[in-house]
């Protein structure tokens, strides 16, 4: 599918992904017109006519909006994470099928997988277990819009496509605390503009996860939202994977922080691997993550330095 | 131990084949039927949020019994249907309970929210451990969602909302449909239809190997009942009979019980669904001492006499 001329609506499309992915459209020669941004305080799409008001006219959505944060926000607020997160995505869907939308992208998160699954986790793993418990509301919701899509293509031949990525990084994310890239980053920026010599950092540094630098996790939706036409779900990964202490030793290097990283073993490592198998979204897509660690981060750092120095002269 | 007399109760689907059940069973236990509230549909429309406030106003404890469902044929023609009005009614009328201060939530989940493959007799650990028989899956994860949402809201809210996974039903009142209706009354159909055609054959969908459990309508509307007033915990509870039985031996008492002595000729080339169904019971009857007390030829006869009583004049 040719993007050029869709109208779009990508919904999320304000938020750390979501405004990449415009920039992506835009890239791709869609016209900024054409590109739909609700944004939460006037269209609620937790409530049905807003969403069937919003669909009016759209050739694709990309439904990239939820209710998540980090794990205290998780752990006190399951019930309206999982009822904001499911009535969003299924009443959004039920208008865009009602309305005749061509293609709707709907995207998930690799704390759908279980937490038995084997590593790397592969798209047929995806039932096998119970998720995460912590993260469970979440996860089972969004996991739905997969069965949603999945039934209404089978029902209607409606073009609802689910893209699993993982956890993700890069310039725009303000989220506050719990997402570990921005975290440490913002810390050991803090301490060495401060002369503090040392950041202290959760857990043993010894379990692994794999990022993906937001514009390459932008661009590969963007590619199933083109070429993707398929019933089942698809990995968005970068590949590889790293220790959480050699992250965080990278980090210190490209801030310039260089003091000690004090490791607290009192606190929780979490799931020791995740990472997920990215061949099927080679094959389907052609999509390969292009961005290596090194670049994303330096470019992340030096967004967050610039962030700083912005906001100490306002 | 919640005493029901006195309070204000929903029965959503209270209209329905086995919420007709559970209202005569409320009434039993001194439920003024003034107070049992059954929405209908048009006039409320339970996908809707605005339906769902309206309907749980000044109630004290709501059965969540509304569902789309139906059989083999049915789920795999309408799996869209099946999954957005499953979803979009439970995951209302939690949030819409909630809000009204509602004391107490009874969802009702399905077996075929279970994993295709769960070794038998299932045991409610094993919801989890893999995907649905996959004619069935968007309404069995569908109807699922009431067991997360419940516990999510207990978690957050501490709301009593509870969740049971009922076996296939069958009895009086049962739909007889023969677009939607499940494998009891369809072969109770076919068989009576074969009989006043004169026709010595019947046929029957699949190999007749794959084995269900059944539970009679009233048995189930007693142990719904039954955890209404005396189960209050996050964990979701089987429903059954306990008795695991073939789809041929199924048939075959059927026809006996209705005199046919006609051919089944089994249609192979349709699918048989989920390869066996069988549920651990034991939780029901430890936490709120549930036994289902109706024997399967019992059961079957009374159906069957129903049906004659409706249908065949």
């Amino acid at each position: 599918m040719n993007l050029k001329d869709k109208k779009i609506l990508v919904t999320g499309g304000g938020g750390f992904l979501g405004s990449h992915l415009v920039q992506r459209l835009l890239g791709r020669g869609v016209s900024r017109e054409l590109i739909i941004v609700p944004r939460a305080g006037d269209c609620d799409l937790r409530i049905r006519e807003n969403c069937e008001s919003i669909v009016q006219g759209v050739d694709v959505v990309i439904h990239a909006a939820g209710t998540t944060g980090n794990t205290e926000f998780h752990r006190d607020h399951p019930a309206e994470i999982f009822y904001d997160n499911l009535t969003m995505g299924v009443e959004l869907m039920e208008a865009a099928r009602v309305a005749g939308v061509e293609k709707f992208v709907t995207i998930g998160s690799a704390t759908e997988y279980p937490e038995n699954a084997p590593l790397p986790f592969r798209e047929e793993n995806l039932w096998i277990g119970f998720p995460e418990p912590l993260h469970a509301p979440y996860t089972i919701a969004k996991k739905m819009l997969l069965v949603q899509a999945q039934a209404y293509r089978a029902q209607y031949g409606f073009n609802a496509i689910h893209l699993l990525l993982t956890n993700m990084y890069g310039p725009g994310n303000e989220a506050k605390g719990g997402f570990v890239i921005t975290n440490m980053i913002n810390r050991m920026l803090a301490a060495k503009d401060t002369g503090q010599a040392v950041v202290e950092a959760w857990g043993t540094g010894v379990p692994t996860r794999d990022f993906l630098y937001v514009e390459d996790a932008a661009e590969g939706i963007v590619l199933a939202a083109e070429k993707y036409d398929k019933p089942d779900p698809v990995n968005l990964g970068s590949g590889w994977e790293i220790s959480i202490k050699e992250l965080t030793e990278t980090i210190s290097h490209l801030t310039g922080f260089g003091g000690e990283i004090r490791w607290d073993v009192s606190k929780p490592d979490g799931q020791m691997r995740r990472m997920l198998d990215t061949r099927k979204a080679e094959r389907e897509l052609g999509f390969r993550a292009g961005t290596s660690f090194e670049d994303g981060l330096r470019k992340t750092v030096e967004w967050h330095k610039s962030r700083r120095s912005g906001e100490s002269v306002s | 131990m919640h005493n029901l007399k006195g309070k204000k109760i929903l029965v959503t689907g209270g209209a329905g084949f086995l919420g007709q059940h559970v209202v005569r069973a409320l009434i039993a236990r001194g439920v003024q039927k003034e107070n049992i509230l059954v929405p209908c549909f048009p006039e409320l429309d339970l996908r809707r949020r605005a339906d769902c406030d309206q309907a749980v106003k000044g109630r004290d404890v709501v059965i969540h019994l509304a569902a789309t469902v139906g059989g083999i044929g049915y789920n795999q023609a309408k799996p869209g249907e099946l999954f957005y009005n499953n979803a979009a009614m439970g995951v209302y009328m939690i949030d819409a309970s909630y809000k009204a201060n509602v004391r107490k939530f009874l969802g009702l989940g399905t077996i075929c929210s279970y994993p295709k493959f769960t070794p038998v007799p299932f045991k409610e650990e094993d919801l989890w451990n893999g995907y649905p028989e996959e004619t069935n899956a968007p309404y069995g994860l569908a109807k699922k969602m009431l067991l997360v949402q419940a516990q999510a809201y207990r978690k957050q809210y501490n709301m009593n909302a509870i969740t049971l996974f009922p076996v296939n039903l069958y009895g009086p009142g049962d739909n007889f449909d023969p677009v939607s209706s499940h494998v009891i009354p369809a072969l109770i159909r076919k068989t009576a239809e074969a009989k006043r055609e004169g026709r010595n054959f019947i046929e029957v969908w699949g190999t007749g190997k794959a084995t269900r459990e059944f539970l009679y309508a009233e048995d189930a509307a007693e142990g719904i009942v039954l955890a209404a007033e005396k189960y209050d915990k996050p964990d979701p509870v089987n429903l059954g009979s306990g008795k695991e039985i073939s789809i041929k031996e199924a048939i075959e008492t059927i026809c006996r019980l209705m005199n046919f002595h006609g051919e089944i000729r089994w249609d192979t080339t349709k699918p048989d669904g989920q390869p066996r169904r069988f549920l651990d019971v034991s939780r029901a009857e430890k936490e709120f001492g549930f036994r289902a007390k109706t024997g399967f030829e019992e059961g079957l006869q009374k159906t069957i006499d129903w049906y004659r009583s409706q249908y065949a004049g």
